[in-house]
């Protein structure tokens, strides 16, 4: 990419257009300007950059990271984001509190249900308003079942990055299933649009129910026989043991959550810790596993699965009558003030702050984005490993480049 | 939050504080200036009575009239969520000390608010942009960036969009600008 005028940049007066900017070569065309930029694009004896990406099949998106590599060995990592910045935060303060909904969707586009409920939840305490029974009771079932999506893809993509072509369509059987029974649920397969200020949009339909009853019956056994494929695949469990591992002090630290965090052996749950939605009523296990590696990571996941079907279950069986929307004007104007909420979403903590001056779009809306926080510790993740064993520990950690560069 | 947090965030922090202790909902709120980060966030991080070594978010704030870094914080004492204010920044040249030294996890978070608010936080050892281009030359979540503004300079340009708050071109944006007292 090249550019002509001579502007000179806000950062540094020092970097200016006129150099072409080869935004692709590894080492940036101009002199460092952090403390860090300066050490890492420093060269040793026998070392040598190299990029991955912008694309690249195992980089979940479009990511570039630049190696620094001695032989075959990762010495360290710079992982260059920004790629697909759509300016969601901005464009959210641009609009009516309602089209934010639809805005933040195709952040973490596996997972869009979670996008819509943080901010949703942040609107309804800006606004006092109480969300019937019914609608959290709904909120939380398709939630679970589009968490369990979400952890297939998974299970198919971790697979795909170290070289499995089998398990990723095994996984998208599944997936699919549930992407059409969330698709008559809501109208959408991916980016659902559903999840209401005080409630959402449509109940529970036939088609859904049907859909939903008949994936139940065979859901355990389609999970176990998904996992037989890789757990006692010895390449897998070989490769995977012992990689990219953490403890739990160093990963609180990262700001790490989710399933990544508890792997390494910390309970840290938000419906938990700090309890939303009905979540308080539902028995459920949380899982942890001690190791801190890809596999531990990885096993996690799948146990995730079973509690989450666990909560579905229960969500059917408890299911109340009653209305599905909180009674709201069209046209909403919160009273001045703050509001934070935090969900747990299949990567971890996925959070709104919402700020309204008491017009009718938002004055300011923070999106807190869980694979943006767990992309940054990949550096130390892969160091002194090889090169291959990159990707493995990216796919460990499941980061959505969408919601990275929001 | 119960009267005994209350007490003692107001016993530990109060010289720090700039404001008084707020709750509203599951949410309690303290406001502190950019020299009592370091102490207050260690504070709140080390003391035992506290135990805030969870990090939820870090937010930056261009209230139209000055600027803000919002940290949100979990702890196992209280079942609320803390938020701490750092409050009344320049909006010239807004300024604050990181976190990342107990926090490390803060370094990419601290690098965003950068990147939209050119908030500077004193001792990241990697503060550049993040999402926007290193030539970029403006700081895009700041209340005197207009969309429009952007698109006059984007390959876009001339296209209206239709969210835009119909502010004439011409006004100056110290009038212009929208703002809040948070």
């Amino acid at each position: 990419m090249t550019a002509t005028s001579s502007r000179p940049s806000a950062d540094d007066p020092r970097i200016t257009l006129d150099q072409e900017l080869g935004i692709f070569e590894p080492v940036p065309p101009y002199p460092p300007r952090t403390e860090r930029e300066a050490e890492f694009y420093t060269l040793g004896d026998g070392q040598m950059f190299i990029n991955m990406g912008p694309q690249h099949p195992s980089t979940h998106g479009v990511l570039r990271l630049v190696l620094k590599l001695e032989g075959e060995q990762v010495v360290d990592l710079d992982p260059v984001v920004g790629y697909l910045h759509r300016g969601v935060e901005k464009l959210c303060e641009n609009a009516d509190y309602h089209h934010t909904i639809s805005q933040v969707d195709p952040l973490e586009y596996i997972s869009a249900l979670f996008n819509e409920w943080a901010p949703v939840m942040a609107y309804e305490k800006l606004l006092d308003v109480e969300v019937p029974r019914r609608a959290e009771y709904i909120r939380v079932l398709s939630a679970e079942l589009n968490r369990i999506a979400s952890h297939a893809l998974f299970m198919g993509w971790m697979a795909l990055d170290l070289g499995g072509l089998t398990p990723i369509l095994w996984s998208f059987i599944e997936r699919d299933e549930i992407v059409e029974m969330l698709g008559a649920l809501t109208g959408q397969r991916m980016l659902f649009n559903y999840f209401r200020i005080g409630g959402v949009n449509g109940d529970l339909n036939h088609d859904f129910m049907s859909r939903l009853g008949d994936w139940m019956t065979r859901a355990t056994d389609q999970i176990e026989a998904n996992l037989t494929l890789l757990n006692t695949n010895e390449i897998f469990v070989r490769r995977m043991r012992g990689l990219g591992t953490i403890d739990g002090q160093t990963a609180l630290q990262m700001c790490w959550t989710g399933p990544n965090l508890r792997a390494t052996g910390l309970p840290f749950d938000i419906r938990r810790a700090h309890p939303f939605s009905v979540y308080q009523e539902l028995d459920f296990d949380i899982p942890t596993r001690i190791e801190g590696d890809c596999l531990a990571r990885y096993l996690l996941r799948l146990d995730e699965i079973k509690q989450s079907l666990r909560i579905i279950d229960q969500c059917l069986h408890r299911m109340p009558d009653g209305p599905i929307m909180a009674k709201l004007p069209r046209l909403i104007r919160p009273r001045p003030g703050r509001a934070y909420a935090a969900v747990e979403s299949p990567r971890g903590q996925y959070a709104a702050y919402a700020i309204s001056d008491g017009t009718d779009q938002p004055f300011r809306l923070r999106i807190h984005d869980p694979s943006f926080i767990h992309l940054q510790s990949v550096g130390q993740l892969v160091q002194g490993q090889l090169i291959a064993d990159t990707m493995a520990v990216m796919a460990s950690l499941d980061p959505v480049m969408g919601g990275v560069d929001k | 939050m119960d009267r005994v947090f209350r007490r003692r965030l107001e016993a530990r922090l109060g010289p720090k504080l700039t404001g008084p202790v707020r709750q509203r909902h599951d949410e309690t709120e303290i406001r502190i200036g950019a020299a009592g980060v370091t102490d207050v966030l260690r504070t709140l991080h080390d003391d035992p009575e506290f135990r805030f070594t969870f990090l939820a978010d870090l937010a930056g704030v261009d209230t139209g009239t000055v600027m803000q870094v919002v940290y949100h914080l979990w702890s196992d004492v209280t079942p609320d969520w803390l938020r701490v204010i750092a409050d009344g920044l320049s909006r010239d040249d807004p300024r604050v000390p990181s976190v990342t030294f107990l926090w490390q996890g803060a370094e990419w978070q601290e690098r965003e608010a950068y990147d939209m608010f050119g908030i500077t936080f004193e001792g990241n050892r990697d503060l550049r942009r993040i999402y926007m281009p290193p030539e970029y030359t403006s700081f895009p979540l700041r209340k005197d960036f207009y969309l429009p503004d952007d698109a006059a300079r984007s390959p876009g340009a001339g296209i209206r969009h239709m969210e835009q708050v119909h502010v004439p071109r011409s006004a100056p944006p110290a009038t212009s600008i929208r703002r809040i007292r948070a």
